[in-house]
């Protein structure tokens, strides 16, 4: 049976948080944006565009404050948790801006930002009291920590079910045999011994390290903190595995109970917090999917990513609010399902990539819509890295792509060094959404990674503008109400 | 006490009727059902009055010859005049000519200058359709034209060329047909559509200063009517339509028409405030009430030649409505604003 994500006490904490975020939002509201991504999404990309973006009041013209000239401006602000570092919103942009550009590295810890917002209303009663001010509240993390949400709602045993059917899946075999060895060399019955438990964890790890660099960018592989520890790593929670079922029921003394131990005390200690902290707090929500990239290793990959999104967004709170109810608990009442990298791609096909996300993301949108919230989506890329245009071959025009390939990437026998531009036939899309998840669904393409745009034009205040596609259609639908 | 009897209401069916067994054909055979097709009930009923017939054939050869007549008799009357000219002086007869040439060159810049309006006219009408057709279907190809019309259009417009440039600088990222005419109409339209407004307010202040104020109705009747077509052509050119004589005829009988189906009003005006506010001001002085009434008028004929000239639809910019100029003809005997 599945567990309710929080615990009785985490709801009070919830409800007391929203109350104490209800009393100091009373003269300045805060809105929590919830960036959703599994890793490699564009969460940190996002991220960055959006804050230079409204930083500089870049080129939005989508975004209904701007255009109509009602946004004064936004700057950056202490973050109210001290414990938490701040995003470092500069360094990420002086990567993508600096000459030889890159983009930033994976994130590899929790971090956050806040933005305040300055606009003046339209509506008569505010346009009287001169500009408002909203706080924007992000934060960027690692999106394998995402994929631990959906534990919160599972046992050990329904966990290691699942984990060890995946780890014995066809394909697989490679990677999980070490584990397997280990796992057929020990007794979860037997009494417990941390020797065992750590020989276990080792080697799940090295099983989980392995299947994610596979290719198959196989997005179901919790439990995330295995892969990025941070500051827990080689700690009790830290150090589990699956185990088979017992015949009957463990002694609490035996290698079973204690791993079944750990394994709750890794939800305790670090899904749970991470849930309701950041998580169970949201007023708006953004689903970055790299649609892209799973499409590029197969119909496999492509369906792991749809269970992957529909386990982890069951996890939020979606819903309408209403004013009364929202000062105790808040709900995400705007769910942008976003997917990412759409610059890879010519923009005749982006409606093609619209439905595959939404075939992706049907579970997800269906709840959300059940519960009152608003959905959409769209192709974005926060930040552009190709132009497009025309070839004609064969007396056929193909719309394709111009952009410098990142080094190693490799279409056919040719392997780009990251020098020079190339234009890009990435494959048609196919018009059938549900064609993506066949075996073989007749579908081939090929998607390079591309470096970041090389040139960048200056607005008249000398900032950079960074190029993007829907990132103002994006915003509008995330913040234009609250700007109104 | 009667017997109870029972009868059978429709007669038994025939035996004969025949009974289908299910069967198989193949799909190739069938012949695909079309769509189904929707047949309209001709209204039969004469319920509006029939548009005005076009002509006979009598009457058209009656106006035909007669035109002929007339163009005949002005060609003789200018050739007869020329050659008279001629005969009493030669240099007299060359003057005539040069003016000749000039009369008739100078026809022809003005005819050709109303059909360049009314085909601005038609521009502006087609372009409105097109850009709430893109609207719909977010057609990237079609906003891009729309666009493309839109500035060419404006191109000569100093008063625009800001706007303009931030069209073209922000439209190249742009991926939607429905955001190109978004966009434009937040660039393009909404600095016009202030000053449309601020046209209609200052109108619409006169017409009710003039009305309060003038000894007779006759010369009220006459202001609001003046007043009127001044305003919907200043709004017209504003937009970009610069209407000459027959297209200010053919923008007349739009604002005309609109005007009689929409009663000046859009859906959200309530009429309340209206009658309200003029029954006050008619129970203050019977001249101020009228005044407003007709300001009301005036502002109601802005705001139709606004619906009828701009090149798209309301879509980020609000409608104008009726309401919105009530303080402006409340503040009658103030100082008029300066126009924003």
């Amino acid at each position: 049976m599945a567990q309710s994500p929080t615990s009785l006490v985490d709801e009070i904490g919830i409800a007391l948080g929203n109350l104490a975020d209800a009393a100091s939002g009373t003269l300045t509201p805060t809105l929590r944006l919830g960036v959703t991504g599994l890793s490699r999404a564009g969460k940190t990309n996002f991220i960055t565009a959006l804050v230079h973006g409204l930083l500089t009041g870049g080129r939005l013209p989508g975004f209904s404050p701007l255009a109509e000239g009602r946004f004064i401006g936004a700057r950056l602000a202490e973050y109210p948790d001290a414990s938490i570092p701040r995003f470092v919103y500069e360094q990420h942009l002086e990567a993508l801006t600096r000459n030889g550009p890159h983009w930033p590295e994976s994130t590899r810890r929790i971090s956050q930002l806040r933005l305040i917002l300055r606009f003046q209303s339209n509506g008569w009663l505010a346009g009287l009291r001169g500009p408002s001010q909203v706080n924007l509240d992000i934060v960027d993390y690692p999106g394998e920590w995402l994929l631990d949400l959906p534990l919160l709602g599972l046992s050990f045993r329904e966990w290691s079910d699942q984990a060890l059917e995946r780890a014995g899946r066809l394909g697989s075999e490679a990677e999980a045999r070490p584990f397997f060895e280990a796992l057929s060399r020990i007794d979860p019955a037997a009494e417990a011994r941390d020797t065992d438990a750590e020989t276990l964890a080792t080697a799940f790890t090295a099983y989980l390290r392995l299947s994610r660099e596979d290719g198959r960018a196989l997005s179901t592989l919790p439990p995330g903190r295995f892969l990025l520890p941070g500051d827990l790593e080689g700690s009790p929670a830290l150090t589990f595995a699956p185990l088979p079922r017992p015949a009957g029921a463990a002694r609490s003394s035996s290698l079973y109970a204690m791993l079944e131990r750990r394994y709750e005390a890794y939800k305790d200690v670090v899904v749970r917090p991470f849930f309701r902290d950041h998580f169970a707090r949201l007023d708006r929500q953004i689903v970055l999917v790299d649609a892209l990239r799973a499409l590029n290793a197969g119909p496999d990959a492509v369906r792991d990513l749809e269970t992957a999104l529909s386990a982890v967004l069951a996890c939020f709170r979606q819903g309408e609010n209403n004013p009364l109810t929202r000062i105790i608990a808040r709900k995400i009442d705007r769910i942008l399902f976003a997917a990412t990298k759409a610059d890879h791609l010519h923009h005749r096909s982006h409606d093609r990539l619209e439905a595959i996300l939404n075939r992706l993301v049907a579970n997800a949108a269906r709840r959300a819509k059940f519960s009152g919230a608003e959905t959409r989506s769209l192709a974005i890329a926060a930040i552009r890295a190709t132009r497009e245009g025309t070839i004609t071959e064969k007396g056929e025009p193909l719309d394709v792509i111009i952009g410098t390939p990142m080094a190693g990437e490799s279409l056919g026998d040719t392997v780009y060094d990251g020098s020079g531009e190339i234009a890009l036939f990435p494959g048609d899309l196919p018009e059938q959404a549900d064609a993506v998840f066949a075996e073989d669904g007749g579908v081939h393409l090929n998607f390079l990674r591309f470096a970041p745009p090389q040139r960048l034009e200056r607005n008249a205040e000398g900032a950079v503008i960074l190029p993007h596609i829907r990132l103002d259609r994006a915003l509008e639908f995330l913040l234009g109400d609250w700007l109104r | 006490m009667k017997e109870p009897i029972a009868r059978p209401l429709a007669p038994a069916s025939p035996a004969s009727a025949e009974v289908r067994t299910p069967r198989v054909f193949a799909p190739e055979n069938a012949e695909p059902a079309g769509p189904a097709e929707f047949e309209l009930e001709p209204n039969t009923e004469a319920d509006v009055l029939a548009p005005p017939r076009r002509m006979g054939l009598a009457s058209r050869l009656a106006w035909g010859a007669g035109a002929l007549l007339v163009s005949l008799g002005l060609g003789l009357a200018a050739e007869r005049l020329i050659s008279d000219l001629f005969a009493r002086y030669e240099w007299l007869g060359w003057a005539g000519m040069v003016a000749l040439v000039v009369f008739v060159l100078a026809i022809i810049t003005l005819a050709l200058r109303e059909l360049a309006a009314l085909a601005r006219l038609r521009t502006l009408d087609r372009l409105k359709q097109r850009a709430a057709d893109v609207l719909v279907s977010d057609a990237v190809g079609e906003g891009k034209l729309v666009l493309g019309t839109l500035s060419e259009l404006y191109a000569s417009r100093a008063d625009l060329a800001r706007p303009r440039q931030a069209l073209a600088d922000n439209s190249r990222d742009i991926l939607d047909g429905a955001e190109f005419v978004r966009l434009a109409e937040r660039l393009l339209m909404a600095p016009l559509d202030a000053r449309a407004r601020a046209l209609t307010a200052a109108s619409a202040r006169r017409v009710a200063l003039v009305t309060t104020v003038s000894p007779r109705a006759l010369v009220d009747i006459a202001f609001v009517a003046y007043e009127s077509i001044r305003l919907a052509g200043a709004i017209a050119s504003l937009y970009g339509a610069k209407p000459g004589f027959f297209g200010f005829w053919r923008l007349t009988g739009a604002v005309l028409g609109h005007l009689a189906v929409t009663g000046g009003l859009a859906l959200t005006d309530g009429m309340v405030e209206q009658l309200v506010g003029q029954g006050l001001a008619g129970k203050l002085s019977a001249r101020l009430g009228e005044g407003i009434v007709n300001g009301l008028m005036t502002v109601r004929v802005g705001i139709a030649a606004m619906r009828v000239v701009r090149p798209l639809p309301f879509e980020t910019q609000k409608q104008p409505l009726v309401r919105d100029f009530m303080p402006d003809l409340v503040k009658v005997a103030q100082a008029p604003r300066p126009p924003a």
